[in-house]
């Protein structure tokens, strides 16, 4: 055998390691990303368990089409909206900044204020 | 005064409190999930007749008529249980186009349910990957939709139907 054909042998090999080995690492990738993503999702027909906890059907459709929505490129953002616009904010564990919620958000800092304002009120009042 | 004057703020935070709480807890059962699809349009769907493939039905195909759809199978015993209220509903309201649609369920399985327990839809479409199911938001079988003529989904029910959610919450819609 001449030694072209030992390179063509060696550089195909080599670029077959690199692609399967990133083939592996992509669906890795999105193993973890369905993970990460489906722990952030209520099982609408379970006691509060999330969808990556649950075997029930309907976690196991979600988780589906997690997974497909991920493989087609799309970001969690638009995968969320999606799954909001058919199944509502319950599906979210952590609810959504927004004007229906904004109450839910700014409360904690509300009550910071509240309580900074009464401990300023308090110590000025001890320190006369 | 001056302890009025800072309790103000507090007993309005309070107040706040009450009644954002009673907004938030008033008339929401954790049992029933709130439909997300309610008041809005039917999804975009296409679906294939169980007993010939080349029967198709669209969203466009439900313009201009109320339509009760229903999401069955032959594996699940609750849909069993509701089964033979569509049979009344079809009696006592002619007008009304029943379309089911059979979710996740071998062809034979689902002929086989519908030849022993009779068919009372107009249209039975297949839903054999169950992706109608989840445009429509379904989370268990069996679920209930009525859509208005202008096709905005006006109701949504899950689990069986019974005579008295026909008569109370239904029927005044039709």
């Amino acid at each position: 055998m001449k030694l072209h054909h030992y390179f063509k042998i060696i550089f195909i090999k080599f670029f077959s390691l690199i692609f399967f080995t990133l083939n592996v690492y992509a669906i890795e990738n999105i193993d973890e990303k369905v993970k990460s993503l489906t722990l952030e999702l209520r099982c609408m027909t379970c006691q509060n368990q999330s969808i990556y906890d649950s075997d029930a059907e309907f976690s196991n459709d979600i988780k589906k089409i997690v997974k497909q929505k991920l493989q087609q490129g799309k970001s969690e953002r638009e995968i969320k909206k999606f799954l909001v616009e058919r199944y509502g904010e319950y599906i979210l564990f952590r609810p959504l900044i927004n004007l229906n919620n904004i109450f839910l958000w700014s409360f904690p800092f509300i009550l910071l204020i509240f309580g900074l304002f009464f401990l300023l009120i308090k110590t000025k009042k001890k320190s006369v | 005064m001056n302890r009025i004057f800072l309790l103000t703020p507090l007993i309005v935070l309070l107040i706040v409190c009450i009644f954002s709480l009673i907004y938030l807890l008033t008339g929401k059962d954790p049992n029933k999930p709130p439909s997300a699809l309610l008041n809005k349009s039917v999804p975009i769907f296409e679906s294939s007749s169980l007993y010939n493939s080349n029967e198709i039905i669209k969203t466009k195909d439900l313009q201009n008529k109320k339509t009760l759809i229903n999401f069955f199978a032959s594996w699940c015993s609750p849909c069993k249980v509701e089964h033979p209220l569509f049979f009344e509903i079809r009696k006592n309201y002619p007008e009304l186009y029943l379309l089911g649609f059979n979710h996740k369920d071998p062809t034979l399985d689902a002929k086989k349910y519908l030849k022993d327990d009779g068919n009372p839809y107009h249209f039975v479409g297949v839903d054999s990957d169950g992706l109608i199911a989840l445009e429509f938001g379904v989370f268990g079988l069996p679920e209930t939709y009525l859509i208005n003529e202008e096709g905005t989904i006006i109701y949504k029910f899950m689990g069986p139907l019974t005579k008295d959610i026909l008569k109370n919450e239904i029927a005044p819609l039709l």
